[in-house]
């Protein structure tokens, strides 16, 4: 090897050689992907939702029937065959699916997280961490499966006059399965907050549980209600579950009555599942119905998303 | 005020109630196990439907539990007691044994039914050669200019795969010279058989991996002897199977995804940790009594429980009686839509990573595609399915519900979990590496490929497994782009209509809702997909637990 070999080995310019701008630019080029995708899901929502209603159809240059937005954000019968689509039915019970499924994961998933992030030994949490994990692992069908099977039964001995398909078991098989996300990111907040507050706690004569509620809890409450927020986001756009366990007749139900989840409704997901089964022919105003709903539980999801964001980030307390 | 203070204050430092906390700690472990209890309550009941273990003999269940239940569970406590490590290492041979065993039937089913041996011998030639060909050509020539090398390398592939003048020139038609390899291959006039082309396939992959892991935990000379008895055993299946009863093919497959790879980790283990050796106890009595507890039941003549899950349930197509019917297409859907879907997401999701942690700028950009990634993990997987009908659906105007649509909509709805998983993986590798590379001279790309990869790969691994564990769960998005709920044949290639196992089971308790399907063909499914699903979970989590112990 002669010197020059060498000059030119120790000077070459690595940055913009071209096996490195090809391969910098393959890794560019996946990480825009995700923007890509973003960027269609919204397109797609949007121009098919808009050929739907009847004040946006004409820029569209679609002719033929339509249905008015305000019927839409404001009808609450939804019936196919009449082109009665007043979304509020399919609001009202997905609603009351997240509501139901809130009452039992949120509580059961803080307390997880407590006990996994102040209680547990070690050998505990090697178990009981993998545990949780395969609560969220299970396919969404085999939960409908058993509310409806299993669940259902037991709810109409104890309540009898429950229907066959009913919110509350579909809310319970909800919240059984986002319990896992509420106590993971609950548990990551729990454990972000440093020792040292928890040692003064304890030199200040508190117990244990005195550390956990009045010292751990508040301090991860960004977290915490971050967590709430994302797996509330989670159970409303619950697709299969809720379709088989929560029945297929879309009514409008009043949420907050309890009763109300003896009974059987359609929520915004089941509905889409529903109206793809069902014979819709492409272009109809029917399958523009299912981006129309699409487009109303993508814009519900995203705004969640993006307020846990904002709590985690503004109110989280700085150590 | 010290003087002012009450005795009752101070003596209380020493009554300070426990009950508050003790409770508090029940109620907190309460919570934790309720979804898990539930959930397992909820499992058995499933799997007594499906496996009805009561229908069987009370001289089976007695066989059982003398030959197979009892002296594993003497085994186990034994070696709790003396040694855990053997213990997990007998444990870990069995789980192996089980999920090879699983893994080796969806292989075996993608040779006997959708892709021929000898076609896939024909292609894997034709990669070999052009591969070799490169290798050789950068050990003999380093300084070669980076273009001279990608255009020889893309050339060499072409001719090989396609021939010449090949597509290229058929458009501007030129007659075909020199077919591709895989052409020319097929037009042999002597066929070998399909075992054949299987274990010179296959079977020289699998033992070309057992000789390195050989050599690694022994010497070269060892390494040597390894992959050729793994390769002559592996053909031996092939060529005796069936005098067993067992066809070509499937021995040829089940020898080597099985057997092979199990005995050779055992053996491998029982060779380095020698201390450890006695875990062996545990495969050998789990094996050993499971096959003397079938010979003593066949020639007691007890009957066995009437299990739903059973070789007919697993190789028949759907039917209208609950009796007859079968998951086999909706398995074949389920594996090819998993291939398609780790063939799309692993690289687009590692290559997303890789930019975030080791390329990007810290710029508006940059948070932008932060962000976006983590709301679309939010997305609803329905949300998902519509994007896959409109846009390949709709606007592209493909047919509904193929194989590659599928698994183009799957592998876009993991994306974001697979990127969110890799980058913590790259992120946990320690910048001192990096430094230490760049140090000796290398660029970003070698450091990337040299040393980030290789160190953050088990993690990557782990959570693209996991993300395939949810892929292969999802039914909605299926739905969405058309896939049909019910399908006869298996899937033959990547633009036939798939349907999966999940979708399989949504139909059975909804589209075909009765009594029978309830308590007959629904449990079985669910038992058969939950099994895949907890396999696919504990490769992740003891990949993940042996990789962060090595840390």
């Amino acid at each position: 090897m002669s010197t020059d070999d060498i000059v030119d080995d120790l000077t070459r310019d690595t940055q913009n050689s071209p096996e490195e701008l090809l391969t910098r630019s393959f890794f560019f080029v996946c990480a825009v992907l995700s923007i890509v995708t973003t960027v269609s899901i919204v397109v797609l929502l949007v121009t098919e939702a808009a050929k739907f209603f009847s004040i946006t159809a004409p820029l569209m240059g679609i002719e033929g029937p339509t249905a008015s937005i305000v019927d839409f954000l404001t009808g609450t019968t939804w019936e196919i065959g009449n082109r009665r689509f007043g979304v509020l039915a399919l609001v009202s019970a997905t609603l009351m699916i997240t509501i139901g499924s809130a009452i039992i994961a949120l509580p059961l998933g803080v307390a997880t997280a407590i006990y996994l992030s102040e209680y547990a030994a070690p050998r505990h949490r090697a178990f009981l961490k993998p545990a949780l994990e395969v609560l969220a692992g299970i396919p969404t069908v085999v939960y409908g499966f058993f509310a409806l099977i299993y669940i259902t039964p037991v709810i109409q001995t104890v309540l009898p006059g429950t229907g066959t398909f009913n919110l509350l078991s579909a809310s319970i098989v909800v919240g059984i399965m986002i319990i896992p996300m509420v106590a993971s990111i609950s548990e990551d907040a729990m454990s972000a907050v440093p020792d040292d507050l928890r040692q003064a706690g304890y030199g200040m004569g508190a117990t244990k549980f005195d550390v956990s509620t009045g010292i751990v809890v508040p301090a991860a409450l960004s977290g915490i209600f971050s967590s709430f927020i994302l797996a509330l986001s989670r159970a409303i756009g619950e697709t299969m579950a809720v379709t088989i366990a929560a029945g297929s007749q879309a009514q409008f139900l009043n949420p907050i009555d309890p009763t109300a989840y003896q009974e059987g409704a359609l929520p915004m997901t089941a509905a889409m599942v529903q109206l793809l089964l069902g014979d819709i022919t492409g272009g109809g105003l029917a399958y523009r119905s299912l981006f129309a709903i699409g487009l109303t539980l993508f814009v519900i999801t995203l705004v969640m998303n993006v307020i846990s964001d904002l709590i985690a980030q503004r109110y989280r307390e700085e150590y | 005020m010290a003087t002012d203070t009450r005795s009752g204050d101070i003596e209380s430092f020493g009554t300070v109630s426990k009950t508050v906390g003790t409770v508090f700690r029940y109620v907190l472990l309460a919570a934790t196990l309720f979804g898990i209890v539930v959930l397992g309550a909820l499992l058995v009941y499933v799997a007594n439907d499906a496996i009805q273990p009561l229908t069987a003999d009370p001289g089976w269940h007695l066989t059982f539990l003398l030959t197979l239940v009892l002296p594993t569970l003497g085994v186990g406590a034994y070696l709790y007691r003396r040694d855990t490590d053997a213990l997990r290492f007998g444990a870990t041979t069995v789980g192996m044994t089980v999920v090879t065993l699983m893994f080796a039937g969806g292989v075996g089913m993608i040779f006997v039914d959708i892709l021929s041996p000898f076609v896939f011998l024909a292609y894997a030639v034709a990669l070999a050669l052009p591969f070799a060909l490169v290798l050789a050509l950068q050990r003999r020539a380093r300084r070669i200019p980076f273009f001279t090398r990608a255009g020889a390398t893309t050339l060499a592939f072409y001719v090989s795969l396609l021939g010449v003048p090949g597509p290229v020139g058929a458009v501007a038609g030129l007659p075909t010279i020199v077919p591709g390899v895989p052409a020319l291959i097929q037009s042999l006039p002597t066929v070998p058989l399909g075992w054949m082309s299987l274990t010179a396939t296959l079977g020289l992959g699998v033992a070309a991996l057992v000789g390195v892991y050989a050599a690694r935990v022994r010497d070269r000379r060892a390494g040597l002897f390894a992959g050729v008895g793994a390769l002559a055993a592996i053909g031996a299946a092939g060529a005796v199977g069936p005098a067993f009863g067992v066809t070509s093919v499937p021995a040829v497959v089940l020898a080597s995804v099985a057997v092979v790879p199990t005995a050779t980790y055992a053996a491998g283990t029982a060779v380095s940790r020698p201390e450890r050796r006695i875990g062996l106890l545990v495969p050998a009595v789990v094996i050993g009594g499971a096959l003397v507890g079938e010979v003593a039941v066949g020639a007691l003549g007890f009957a066995g429980p009437q299990s739903w899950v059973d070789w007919q349930f697993l190789t028949s197509a759907h039917s209208r009686t609950a009796v007859d019917a079968g998951l086999y297409p909706a398995i074949g859907g389920s594996i090819l839509l998993m291939v398609t879907v780790a063939l799309l997401s692993f690289p687009l999701g590692v290559g997303a990573a890789v930019y975030l942690e080791e390329y990007a700028p810290d710029n508006r950009f940059t948070r932008i595609i932060d962000v976006n990634i983590s709301n679309l993990a939010g997305v609803p997987s329905v949300v998902y399915g519509l994007l896959g009908l409109g846009v390949f659906v709709t606007y592209l105007g493909r047919s509904t519900g193929t194989v590659l649509i599928g698994g183009a909509t799957l592998a876009l709805l993991i994306l974001p979990i697979v990127i969110i998983s890799s980058r913590e993986a790259i992120r946990s590798v320690p910048n001192e590496m990096r430094q230490a590379s760049y140090g000796m001279g290398a660029t970003k790309w070698q450091t990337v490929r040299r040393v980030v990869l290789p160190r953050a790969f088990p993690g990557i691994l782990t959570g693209t497994i996991l993300a395939l564990g949810r892929a292969i769960g999802e039914t909605a998005p299926l739905i969405m782009i058309g896939a049909p709920s019910v399908l006869f044949s298996l899937p033959t290639g990547f633009t036939s209509k798939v349907s999966a196992m999940p979708l399989q089971v949504f139909a059975w308790s909804s589209l075909f809702a009765s009594e029978d399907f309830y308590t007959k063909a629904v449990p079985a499914g669910v038992v058969v997909l939950v099994s895949v699903l907890l396999a696919m979970n504990s490769i992740a989590i003891v990949l993940r637990n042996r990789y962060q112990s090595e840390q």
